[in-house]
């Protein structure tokens, strides 16, 4: 007989001549009679449901450490980095100073916190803290504009040019490339050019060509011409009347044997752009030919 | 069962109770004899798997509940007597004589006896197979011993159940 045979035999796995040799032994009656009484032995009841019930309340109670702590967890660590991006966002946005741009033929007019008024020429660019506004009145200009400061603290503006300090005034700034001019309407200015100050009272104007500065007086109508849709000039070279005739008119110009040195006294609309070409041309005694969005200036004697 | 289910969905977790509940139960009876200890036992056994879960896949559920099962009562408690009932049908052969039945009795006592005195490990087995007619290859999983040790299990509880009632 082979190895633990009546377990073999009990699961069907002997031969058939093993069984029958098994069947001839003395103990086979009395394993046979085993086998068939210990099937029929039974197990104490067991209720399965009762026991489920019973599980479900136990786990009931582990149910949030197991099952819902983790998603939760999950939910807070999102959450956290949501709020932590939002926060950052929000002091990023707050420390942002407020930014104002004019295109080309374009005015705009911008009321500060402190009612102080600014008019913002053509292709022209400030910017200014609204936040900080009340404890620094400070303004950074590319381009022209005309202020009307309300009264208080020292209102500065800033340009790559020079630094224009006042308590409470009207002036005019034009910052462009290589021609700095500040206009007092109002009041008394401080200008800084080079960390040099400079104090300009009412109907005065200070004009910086390249570092050459010189000063003049001004007609008192109030305000600066560009306000009343007008450039004004008293003795500018010819290359700084033309850009500004080019940003009032969104136009082209080109020169044909003029120099753009000679000086230009005089007015032009800054919205009929016929007139302008004209009030340009005629006192400089030249010629002008529009082709589309494009202009160019001749010697009236050229071709 | 697929690996792909989860045992902590709640219908995984029902399915596993309702297929082995009662085997736990029962397995750990045929040990210790204690029918409240079988029912802890199967609590015990289920809470743990719930608690773990999410690191127990449904393929390793059942050895992981037995052997959960198994340890609570490990070298801890002393088994008590075994009760077990015959099944009904024997009571309703009517055709039997009162020596034939007297007999009967004294044979199950006898039996009664024998298994109360097997090693536990060879109880558990041989009842496992004889009455939830569990396979010899299915109680090696469960119990985490070869085959061959069940066979010998096997092999060696019918031998004394033999001796014993022959009063050899």
């Amino acid at each position: 007989m082979q190895e633990n045979y009546l377990a073999k035999w009990l699961n069907g796995e002997l031969s058939e001549k093993e069984v029958s040799e098994f069947k001839k032994s003395k103990e086979y009656a009395s394993y046979l009679k085993i086998a068939n009484a210990s099937q029929d032995l039974r197990a104490p009841n067991f209720d399965v449901n009762q026991s489920w019930e019973l599980l479900q309340a136990q786990n009931a109670q582990k149910h949030p450490k197991v099952i819902t702590i983790s998603p939760f967890k999950s939910f807070l660590r999102v959450a956290a980095v949501i709020a932590v991006l939002l926060t950052g966002a929000y002091f990023y946005i707050n420390t942002l100073d407020d930014n104002i741009k004019t295109q080309l033929a374009e005015n705009k007019e911008i009321i500060l916190p402190d009612n102080s008024e600014i008019l913002l020429n053509a292709e022209s660019e400030l910017s200014y803290s609204e936040k900080n506004w009340d404890s620094k009145r400070a303004i950074k200009l590319e381009g022209e504009a005309f202020f009307k400061v309300a009264k208080g603290k020292k209102f500065t503006v800033t340009t790559d040019q020079g630094t224009i300090a006042v308590l409470g005034t009207q002036f005019n700034v034009e910052n462009r490339d290589g021609f700095f001019e500040v206009t007092c309407f109002e009041g008394l200015v401080s200008v800084t050019i080079d960390g040099e100050e400079q104090k300009l009272p009412a109907g005065n104007s200070i004009i910086s060509l390249n570092g050459n500065i010189t000063k003049s007086q001004v007609e008192i109508n109030g305000q600066p011409s560009w306000l009343n849709q007008e450039s004004s000039f008293k003795s500018i070279p010819l290359k700084y009347v033309l850009a500004e005739f080019q940003r009032q008119h969104n136009i082209e110009v080109e020169l044909k044997d003029i120099d753009e040195n000679l000086l230009f006294t005089g007015t032009f609309s800054n919205i009929d752009r016929d007139l302008a070409l004209k009030s340009i041309s005629t006192p400089l005694q030249i010629k002008f030919k529009l082709e589309g969005n494009k202009v160019l200036f001749y010697e009236e004697s050229a071709p | 069962m697929d690996d792909h289910q989860n045992v902590c969905k709640e219908s995984t977790y029902s399915e596993l109770f309702h297929a082995h509940s009662k085997t736990i139960f029962n397995y750990i009876y045929y040990k210790f004899g204690n029918k409240e200890k079988a029912h802890d036992a199967v609590q015990e056994a289920f809470v743990k798997l719930w608690e773990n879960c999410a690191k127990v896949t449904p393929g390793k559920a059942k050895s992981y509940l037995y052997t959960v099962a198994n340890n609570l009562y490990l070298n801890v408690i002393k088994a008590d007597k075994v009760r077990l009932k015959y099944a009904d049908k024997t009571l309703k052969t009517i055709h039997e004589t009162p020596e034939f039945i007297m007999e009967e009795n004294e044979f199950k006592a006898k039996l009664d006896k024998a298994l109360n005195d097997l090693p536990e490990n060879q109880r558990s087995t041989f009842l496992l197979n004889r009455i939830d007619g569990k396979k010899y290859a299915e109680i090696a999983e469960l119990e985490g011993v070869s085959i061959k040790a069940i066979e010998k299990r096997m092999h060696l509880a019918l031998k004394t159940l033999r001796e014993k009632i022959d009063g050899i």
